[in-house]
């Protein structure tokens, strides 16, 4: 993939921009857009997650939507069966991803290309078909009557619009953060150079499997905990967030957003869901629009949003 | 001694590529495998490195057998190696693929805080080296930008920046320009004091400046060895080479 972006100083920019912006709405905005920019935020986590494992790792998946369901039936369950405070429920519902994936990521990380994309389907589409069926996840039903971490001994209320989008901003930073980090540092610099050529990465002694494991495994744990923020959202949760197509769809908003650049990711979640919204509400044939629109940034954009942004930033300081 | 192998042998189907092959090398020696194309030079470049498994047959290294270890592991005991054709990092600058090969060697590879390019140490490192190989003015270039000649220069740089304790470089001058070759010839003669050695060859004039003992490999044979002066006089290398 030569679209891969990489630009630690620019990256930094634009996530400052897009936290500010979303904190100007969040304060400025009613109930509806702060709703809106929570739903934003909790798609740009897991579309940070694609991003990293889809850029750095060089492992396209399918079938991460299974890990947004992990994180998502793992907090309902633990906190609805068992009565573990959801806070509580949250982080091991993140340990819970996780653990899943270093397993499965011990498996298939080493496929290739599109071996690697149908096994994540397969998997993906496997743990549809159980969550669709099992009792204890409430079939196709799903799980309703999640209630919202209680936060109040730090005096927050998440039950209230505006906290609770500025509690998934806070976790969205935290994930940012993270990414960059990872990204910068040996681990993710092996890993992309494992993407760019893995027989010179083995003849200088990489570990291969393991780096590309723990990646695989960092990104589901991410994954989860955007899974986790979601069924604290909307409350309950539906065996449809872990089909296959979510996966697609975030997919698709890294595409746009750029692939490999992170911040691009949220601007690509952003744009890609605003336009969602904005044209169903108008047109009923809304969806062969954003097919289109996909189309010609692939022809014509590969670098995304992102690629847009670095083109003009050069043109003005030149 | 550094690398011992006893009777290699390797076939593909019913061609046979490697027989009954034995080398011995010392530390610090710059040893040359020669021969014309198509001898198996490649073939035993690929089973020293592990690339390619040997049918039956041991390698040795450092008196220890990495028979069931493959090339990664190879490479962290220090076996390490230049390819025949460019093999980069190429999205990358030239530094930041030194640092990357750096990274193994200070360990640090699994370290996922601290960003790569503020490790001082391996900065330096990679610095120096660039020194060494000549690319000092070259690194914050992209790989892919890089004329072919000093593509293969950071191919060699990026081999000594794992730390090798055995340096396997495959036709580290192929499709070089002459004056090009005297360069990288000048470079391999200088890293020759301070590593062992293994160049696979099919130039011979390449060669004769470098080796301290030469192999001369045929259809998958050694039938020549010694040091470059008598492999220079052998009527038998010159039959093999000329084809008279």
């Amino acid at each position: 993939m030569r679209a891969v972006n990489y630009n630690p100083k620019l990256r930094l920019q634009v996530m400052v921009i897009l936290v500010l912006l979303s904190i100007i709405f969040n304060i400025f905005g009613g109930y509806f857009t702060r709703f809106f920019i929570a739903e934003i935020t909790i798609l740009s986590i897991f579309a940070i997650s694609l991003d990293f494992i889809a850029s750095r790792g060089g492992m396209v998946s399918l079938g991460h939507a299974m890990f947004l369901g992990i994180g998502a039936y793992a907090t309902a369950v633990l906190s609805t069966n068992y009565g573990i405070p959801p806070f509580y429920s949250m982080f091991f519902s993140i340990i819970i991803g996780l653990f899943i994936a270093l397993i499965i990521g011990y498996f298939i990380v080493l496929l290739d290309g599109i071996f690697f994309i149908m096994v994540t389907l397969a998997l993906g589409e496997m743990f549809h078909a159980w969550v669709f069926t099992s009792e204890l996840l409430g079939g196709s039903d799903g799980i309703t009557g999640i209630l919202r971490p209680d936060l109040s001994s730090f005096y927050i209320d998440l039950n209230q619009p505006l906290i609770f989008s500025f509690y998934t901003i806070f976790w969205l930073v935290i994930v940012y953060l993270l990414i960059s980090k990872v990204t910068d540092a040996p681990l993710g610099r092996n890993l992309d150079a494992i993407r760019q050529n893995s027989d010179r990465a083995s003849a200088i002694g990489a570990y291969k499997k393991t780096y590309k494991a723990i990646a695989f495994s960092i990104s589901a744990g991410i994954a989860s905990l955007a899974g986790s923020l979601y069924v604290q959202l909307n409350g309950f949760i539906s065996p449809e967030l872990t089909h296959w197509t979510v996966s697609g769809e975030g997919l698709i908003m890294i595409i746009v957003g750029g692939i490999g650049s992170i911040s691009g990711a949220i601007l690509g979640a952003s744009v890609v869901h605003i336009i969602q919204h904005e044209l169903s509400n108008i047109i009923n044939w809304w969806m062969l629009v954003i097919g289109f629109g996909f189309i010609l940034v692939v022809l014509f954009m590969q670098d995304g949003l992102w690629g847009l942004i670095e083109r003009i930033k050069k043109k003005c300081s030149s | 001694m550094i690398l011992k192998l006893s009777n290699i042998n390797k076939s593909f189907g019913s061609t046979i590529v490697l027989e009954d092959i034995n080398i011995t090398s010392e530390k610090k020696e710059c040893l040359a495998i020669i021969g014309p194309n198509g001898a198996g030079k490649s073939t035993l470049f690929k089973v020293i490195s592990g690339i390619i498994k040997q049918d039956n047959g041991y390698v040795e290294f450092n008196s220890k057998s990495v028979n069931a270890l493959n090339v990664e592991e190879r490479a962290r005991l220090g076996i390490s190696q230049s390819f025949q054709k460019n093999s980069l990092f190429l999205e990358m600058t030239v530094k930041e693929s030194l640092m990357i090969a750096c990274s193994h060697k200070y360990k640090v590879s699994f370290n996922f805080i601290k960003p790569l390019y503020k490790n001082n140490f391996i900065s330096e490192d990679a610095i120096k080296i660039a020194k060494d190989i000549g690319l000092q003015n070259y690194l914050d270039i992209k790989s892919e930008f890089l004329s072919y000649g000093l593509q293969r220069q950071l191919e060699l740089g990026i081999a000594i920046a794992c730390n090798p304790r055995l340096l396997l470089l495959d036709e580290p001058t192929a499709g070089m320009s002459p004056a090009e070759t005297k360069d990288i010839i000048n470079l391999i003669k200088k890293l020759s004091k301070e590593y062992s050695i293994i160049i696979v060859e099919h130039d011979m004039e390449v060669i004769y400046n470098l080796a301290d003992k030469i192999y001369v490999l045929d259809r998958g044979k050694l039938i020549f060895e010694g040091s470059p002066n008598a492999v220079k006089n052998s009527e038998l290398v010159q039959k093999v080479y000329l084809g008279i």
